[in-house]
């Protein structure tokens, strides 16, 4: 054990991220961005494109950054105090941590689904219907209804609750209520859909219905998907972004990065040689 | 590792050693178990001792002798200008009519003694009793009814027995003469031993047999009104304040700290800041419910706040986290989602800092509202009293009938306090969430 550790310490951290980082006509895109927890350097000079229409999933260790630099990107890291954050993060050519930016609003073109499934504690209806209610996207209550029909078929949980629309949210199952959250985000029709670990707490058949509604949600959104598990990166994603210790150290196709990576740490994670 | 020479013990010799301390453990469990149990023998002994007494003092409060006599009706007498109205009726003798009445039943007693002892024995809101009753029921006028009036006080106790025949007459309040009444009166079966009208409806009285709560209990009313008014919106608003929208800074801790001391200041300095501010500078009268419901909800408001901000805390932040990723703005996600949920638990707060205030008397006798008010408040600015401070009064006067009122006052007191506390719990239950 001792070995293989200090064998991964004699890795060098590249100074530069090796890969494609760039691409033409990014969605989202970061430059020279870090973050700081109090004295902590969580996140180091990362500066990474995000494409329109594209599945980009993030892996490292634990601890490396990947959840802290994705909850950057809709400013969810606004609720924490002692994080501070540098650098430019634009979406659609606007930088984000303007602060002339109203945070409200781009939360509701950047979407986010958690770790642990956060249904509201009232009714499916309710829960899918409050996103657009509060920004005005449906003017009547016909209109409503179709939204939260379309999102729930759009999530794959139509035909499993239609019948039962008042009832709570939190009566679902873990799969259920994941895919409920998932209905939710895209209700306020984002351009962006961030995941973090989506899949962590489901079974394996749950954890297949929501990659395969990630695979079918790739069309209309830029998703973002932060995993502990390779396979699923694999499966899921058009790109592949490899953190270490607050670090963009890789960033390419998924393919290349998994038969080919460019850094001896990459390849060393994804051997499962740590992580 | 296999020196034999170790610290460790063999599991055999260890056994041994054990089994020898367990009889001292066990014995030591076993006595701070007989002492937990004795203290709530203990307290539930005294908890006994104290409602008998309450109860055994109090539920004849409840109670009163009424004489059932046959009254007539003249019309000539009662309604001298015959409109029926209250201005007319009160030109009328109905003073007479009772008197009369009573004379009937004993027998038309002869001489200015007799006559005087006789009118002795029943209250003197009588008359105002019969009035009340033409006044409802106007068709009865010319007819000879039947009226249930009360006792005088002095009477009452004799009937309860707490003046005895046995005593000599210049020792008792009531005279040998008025006894025989009395003894006349029973035995053509007037009297009756009735739940009290007056203790619920009547008000504040030097006459014990005429005294209510009815004054106190429309005061306590407004008072707590006012007071809930003021302190739960303010209350809920600071606890959400500080728990979501504060800087986390010096300056809030500082106000922090503060609101957990007020909690623990005694009520009666209330009063006393409520006397200097609100009476002597702002110059509002004194003994009305406003400014009791002021002082009372300056009391209240720590505890609101504080079992406001522990509900707020408690809902967790994943629920807030949901609702700020669907772009709800900071107000929206208090609003929408972390208020109901925290709801149960400010209920609870707010119904338990209710019911303190509903008990408090000092503060409120520091603002006046100890003063004998006959007339019921009608609105916030009329002088009035609470409950617990009409107890406070009663329990001053000498007669043994107010002892029995002012026991039968507090029976009624505690269970307000009791179903309130009541509420609050069941609440609790039933609002209580898994997430």
């Amino acid at each position: 054990m001792v070995e293989t550790t200090s064998h991964i310490e004699r890795r060098v951290m590249p100074d530069k991220t090796l890969g494609q980082i760039f691409v033409d006509n990014p969605r989202v895109s970061a430059r020279n961005v870090d973050v700081f927890y109090g004295d902590k350097h969580a996140i180091d000079d990362i500066s990474l494109d995000i494409g329109a229409s594209q599945v980009i999933s993030f892996i490292g260790p634990s601890g490396c950054g990947k959840s802290t630099f994705l909850r950057c990107l809709n400013r969810m890291n606004d609720t924490i105090d002692i994080c501070r954050v540098e650098g430019e993060i634009k979406i659609d050519g606007r930088n984000i941590y303007d602060p002339l930016i109203d945070v409200v609003s781009l939360r509701a073109r950047v979407g986010m689904v958690f770790q642990k499934a956060n249904p509201f504690p009232k009714s499916i209806f309710d829960n899918i219907a409050y996103g657009p209610t509060i920004h005005g996207l449906a003017s009547s209550k016909v209109e409503l209804e179709q939204i939260v029909e379309t999102s729930l078929q759009r999530a794959g949980l139509w035909e499993e609750v239609k019948d039962r629309l008042d009832q709570s949210g939190t009566g679902l199952s873990g799969g259920q209520q994941q895919r409920l959250c998932i209905a939710r985000t895209i209700a306020v029709s984002p351009e962006v859909i961030l995941m973090d670990e989506p899949c962590s707490a489901l079974d394996p058949i749950a954890t297949a219905k929501v990659e395969e509604l990630i695979h079918e949600l790739r069309e209309q959104y830029t998703i973002v998907i932060v995993t502990h598990s390779m396979q699923q990166a694999a499966r899921v994603s058009d790109r592949t972004a490899y953190f270490h210790l607050g670090k963009l150290v890789e960033v390419g196709d998924t393919k290349q990065v998994f038969t080919n990576p460019k850094h001896e740490l990459t390849q060393d994670y994804i051997t499962g040689r740590f992580g | 590792m296999t020196d034999q020479s170790t610290k460790n013990l063999s599991p055999r010799q260890a056994s041994e050693r054990v089994a020898l301390t367990i009889k001292a453990r066990k014995r030591k469990e076993s006595q701070f178990l007989f002492i937990g149990q004795s203290a709530v023998a203990v307290a539930i002994g005294f908890l006994i001792l104290l409602f008998a007494g309450i109860l055994s003092k109090g539920i004849p409060g409840f109670f009163q002798h009424y004489v059932t006599l046959e009254v007539q009706l003249d019309a000539a007498k009662l309604d001298p200008t015959g409109q029926m109205t209250i201005e007319s009726l009160s030109q009328g003798d109905f003073d007479g009519a009772v008197r009369d009445s009573l004379y009937l039943a004993l027998g038309n007693p002869e001489g200015r003694k007799a006559k005087r002892d006789a009118r002795k024995l029943i209250s003197s809101g009588s008359s105002q009793r019969l009035m009340t009753y033409v006044l409802n029921h106007p068709q009865q006028m010319g007819s000879t009814v039947a009226m249930k009036f009360a006792v005088d006080d002095d009477v009452d106790s004799f009937l309860r027995g707490f003046i005895s025949r046995e005593t000599s007459e210049a020792d008792r309040r009531i005279s040998d003469l008025q006894i025989s009444y009395i003894d006349i009166l029973d035995a053509q079966n007037r009297l009756s031993y009735e739940i009290s009208d007056y203790l619920f409806f009547g008000s504040a009285s030097r006459d014990a047999e005429m005294a209510g709560i009815f004054g106190a209990l429309i005061g306590s009313l407004f008072t707590l009104l006012v007071c809930i008014i003021l302190a739960f919106p303010l209350g809920v608003g600071t606890a959400v304040y500080l728990e979501e929208m504060a800087p986390k800074n010096r300056l809030t801790e500082i106000i922090e700290i503060n609101i957990n001391n007020l909690a623990a200041v005694p009520s009666v300095v209330y009063g006393i800041m409520g006397l200097a501010i609100f009476i002597i500078v702002f110059g509002m009268p004194r003994s009305i419910p406003l400014v009791g419901g002021i002082v009372l909800a300056l009391m209240t408001l720590p505890t609101i706040i504080i079992s406001s901000r522990a509900a707020i805390r408690a809902v967790p932040p994943s629920i807030r986290d949901a609702a700020l990723g669907v772009g709800a703005s900071k107000i929206q996600t208090i609003v929408h989602h972390v208020l109901p949920l925290a709801m149960p638990g400010i209920l609870t707060g707010t119904i338990i800092g209710m019911a303190q205030a509903l008990g408090e008397t000092a503060p409120l006798l520091m603002i006046g509202m100890v003063a004998f008010i006959v007339d019921v408040p009608t609105g916030v600015t009329d002088p009035g009293t609470v409950l617990p401070v009409q107890i406070f009064m009663w329990a001053d006067f000498a007669e043994r009938m107010f002892v029995q009122k002012t026991s039968a006052a507090i029976i009624i007191l505690l269970t307000f306090l009791v179903s309130m506390n009541g509420v609050a719990i069941f609440l609790r239950k039933k609002l209580e969430r898994r997430w």
